[in-house]
């Protein structure tokens, strides 16, 4: 009788081969190798260079995209989230909160809200199988099933550590979030079924040798709020952590203050640290290093190597063996830099003096906004390029009290320096700049990039212009006015052979497509 | 919408919404004691810093964890001082907003200060001599040879008619003495919106067929370009078809009125501006008595 029933099985699954074929992967296997009509994570696949290889849009028709449909996302504003999609439907996440659209036509399928509705800031979700993933304002995950919307699963998150608006992202099964209190830190839960199973902090303890670099001072602050890369060959997961606090003033932590301001890589079975890198080193200018690290393999200086790409708040570009986090290259993606003026043959910044914020005030580029921020590059293995959006300018940091560590901070724009955005080429392996393209009037944060084997740059524009841009050449191509601030990063993917653009642009979702296709 | 939101942000940690700032407060609630009471705002602002700032930053802004408590436009004005105080000595339960384990004093003066950072101009007028202040403006400032006022005045600079209920007395006279007064949310706040930057700008332009027309830039993105001329008359172009923009980076505005005008004089146009404005239900401004201070 058993072996009747195998034989059946058998029979059924050789069956089921041969009519669905390939189709049939894995949860895990539609992560590593990504589906092009697909934009599964945050960056797009693990390596976060947010690259298709979708290619019906391209540098010669680009002048014919159109707008396909726009989706209001009732009741938020400042929409952060990267849109994933997944089959042809598109998830819009907040804390407590997913919207699943028909990414074709814009119309809403189900919307899973738990009370309350959270204006706070969120900037994606991630799929797995059949599940999205909702993070809540009273710390707890939901796993919904992403055909209904029906909540999977509810679990309580492990307290104290409180999840920030990062997107989460599936890693080896696991679904990996990170947040910001009571100090940075990236944990692990079963994405099957949301059972705790690691965490990594960012505040070292006291048998950690990195505890010693805070000048005996408790370690705060190294915040983690910005979704990770993941190189699923070495098992590492990459993330960025923020400044120490005191933000503004190193009083009463002299040190380095590990891990603060690092990109971290973290084993993503056990979430112990692999190696860590210090971008700025006791900063006092809030320099968060949670701008994404970009993955390629590349040769560098003749050698094929793993490479790890960065573009820095504080206006270094580095290039980093992403294996062992040996620093290969740190070089300026900005014009104005003036609190260091290099970094050592080890990538740690020589300063120049008198940068410390004060009283009266104390002019540093960049500014506090950073060279660049939280909106994510793009990186193209066509051009080789690394695409990153860049603020030029200086600002002026002020401290109340030159005494009290607590003291009320703020930084303003400088007068003599005001902000002005780009979008800049740069050559991956040399940090060269090849060529940027100037959005008028947008001055700090801004949205992301991608680019496509179409040989093209999306690229929206802080005060609400989405542009495509020549790849090889930063060339505008196409324009069109969403009307409304962005700061959220463009996704694109395909349904039936049409590809589609879609950004959030304020309180909206715009897609786009060529004009003449379906 | 944007509106309710708003109000919602006030207080909130960033787990609240909508819903919950319905419920808030509960109605008016009790009366501020400390209203109009200077040193109440100073004692407040120690306190705020003191408990608040945690959560929300300095001055009022949005930190990591809680909310922007004020914004720039008015509707920060929609949560009275009473709902306030209960915000802060109950809390918003379900969110991250505990009950402050503070006097009732305390609380408000903290309310006070608040109430401070939230208000206009229009509600919180500068002292002065209102009518010497308007011919100051219209003569001496020559502010009226750009911007317009009631209906006369120039058309290169901002509409100031509804000044004071747009913009608090502070920014007021930092636009008069400040080359850039314009300052930006800490490091990790987001913005809801930012300040038109660049409007106003001197720009000279020159089309494709050579013609040249200078005037004072209305907006501009990375494909047009909105500007008034000196003849008065909207110009709007594609950027593409222009042989020559320059955007005089230095605004027009003389930032000096302090040290030009006499102190007397300074302070009289401050109080003149600082009545400009409208709210519900409107009344009378130039001509009538002065508004009531609230």
């Amino acid at each position: 009788m058993l072996e009747k029933r195998v034989v059946l099985f058998a029979l059924l699954v050789v069956a089921l081969g041969s009519r669905f074929g390939a189709q049939v992967r894995t949860p895990d296997e539609m992560l590593v190798n990504p589906d092009p009509k697909d934009w599964l994570t945050y960056g797009g696949a693990y390596n976060s260079q947010r690259y298709s290889p979708l290619k019906q849009v391209t540098a010669a028709n680009a002048s014919r995209l159109q707008a396909k449909w726009v989706y209001h996302v009732d009741g938020l504003g400042g929409l952060e989230p990267t849109p994933i999609v997944m089959n042809g439907v598109m998830y819009i996440s907040g804390f407590n909160r997913v919207d699943a659209i028909d990414a074709r036509s814009g119309n809403v399928i189900w919307k899973y809200q738990r009370q309350p509705p959270s204006a706070t800031r969120q900037r994606g979700t991630a799929v797995y199988g059949d599940k999205v993933y909702v993070m809540t304002s009273d710390g707890h995950i939901v796993a919904l099933d992403a055909r209904t919307g029906g909540v999977r699963w509810d679990v309580k998150s492990q307290a104290p550590y409180e999840i920030s608006g990062g997107a989460p992202m599936v890693a080896d099964g696991k679904l990996i979030v990170s947040g910001n209190r009571p100090g940075g830190f990236v944990q692990a839960y079963d994405a099957e079924t949301g059972k705790y199973i690691w965490t990594w902090s960012a505040m070292p303890k006291p048998d950690d040798p990195a505890y010693k670099t805070w000048g005996g001072a408790k370690p705060q602050g190294a915040p983690i709020w910005i979704s990770g890369s993941y190189d699923p060959e070495l098992g590492l997961l990459y993330y960025g952590t923020g400044q120490p606090n005191p933000q503004w003033t190193g009083q009463g932590r002299e040190g380095d203050n590990l891990y603060s301001d690092s990109i971290v890589a973290i084993d993503v079975k056990t979430g112990t640290l692999k190696w860590h890198f210090q971008n700025t080193p006791h900063d006092v200018h809030d320099w968060d290093s949670m701008e994404v690290s970009v993955l390629v393999d590349l040769p560098f200086r003749g050698q094929p190597r793993k490479l790890l790409l960065h573009a820095n708040r504080n206006g270094f570009y580095y290039v980093f063996d992403r294996r062992n986090g040996q620093f290969l290259l740190g070089t300026p993606f900005i014009d104005k830099l003036d609190w260091a003026t290099g970094l050592t043959p080890e990538g740690r910044p020589i300063l120049t003096p008198g940068h410390e914020p004060s009283v009266r005030g104390t002019t540093t580029c960049p500014s506090t906004a950073g060279a660049t921020n939280w909106p994510p590059p793009s990186y193209s293995p066509e051009t080789h390029y690394f695409y990153v959006v860049v603020h030029e300018g200086c600002g002026v940091n002020t401290i109340t009290s030159s005494t009290d560590p607590d003291s009320d901070t703020g930084y303003f724009e400088s007068a003599s320096d005001p902000w002005q955005q780009y979008v800049r080429a740069i050559d991956a392996v040399t940090g060269k700049r090849v060529w940027e393209y100037k959005a008028v009037r947008s001055n700090h944060y801004g949205p992301g990039l991608l680019s496509t084997a179409g040989g093209i740059v999306f690229a929206p524009e802080q005060f609400g212009q989405v542009s495509v841009l020549d790849a090889k050449t930063g060339q505008s191509l196409w324009h069109f006015n969403t009307g409304d601030l962005i700061t959220a990063a463009p996704v694109t993917y395909s349904i039936d052979g049409q590809q589609f653009f879609a950004i959030a642009a304020g309180t909206n979702v715009f897609a786009f497509g060529l004009g003449d296709s379906r | 919408m944007k509106r309710v939101v708003s109000i919602a942000a006030l207080l909130v940690t960033c787990t609240a919404g909508p819903m919950v700032a319905q419920r808030r407060g509960g109605g008016p609630g009790p009366v501020n004691p400390f209203l109009g009471n200077e040193q109440a705002v100073r004692e407040g602002e120690s306190l705020y810093g003191q408990h608040c700032t945690t959560c929300h930053a300095p001055g009022g802004g949005g930190g990591e964890i809680g909310p922007a408590i004020v914004s720039g436009d008015r509707a920060d004005i929609g949560v009275n001082d009473g709902q306030t105080f209960n915000t802060i000595k109950n809390g918003v339960p379900g969110t991250r907003m505990p009950p402050q384990r503070l006097t009732d004093e305390e609380i408000w003066k903290i309310t006070t200060y608040i109430h401070s950072l939230r208000g206009t101009a229009f509600d919180n007028p500068m002292p002065g001599d209102v009518a010497h202040g308007e011919e100051v403006f219209w003569g001496k400032g020559q502010c009226g040879t750009c911007h317009m006022l009631g209906g006369k005045g120039g058309l290169t600079a901002p509409d100031l008619t509804n000044i004071a209920s747009m913009r608090k007395s502070s920014t007021i006279s930092a636009a008069l003495t400040k080359g850039q007064h314009h300052e930006y949310a800490s490091g990790g706040a987001h913005l809801p919106a930012l300040p038109p930057d660049g409007r106003y700008l001197p720009v000279h332009v020159t089309t494709a067929d050579g013609k040249t027309v200078d005037g004072v830039l209305l907006n501009e993105d990375s494909y047009s370009i909105q500007m008034i001329g000196n003849d008065n008359q909207l110009h709007l172009f594609e950027r593409g078809r222009l042989r020559r923009i320059v955007v005089d980076p230095k605004s027009l505005m003389p930032t000096d009125y302090d040290k030009r005008l006499t102190a007397a004089e300074f302070k009289d146009l401050l109080a003149f501006l600082t009545r400009q404005g409208t709210v519900a239900p409107p009344s009378p401004r130039r001509g009538g008595p002065p508004p009531v201070e609230q």
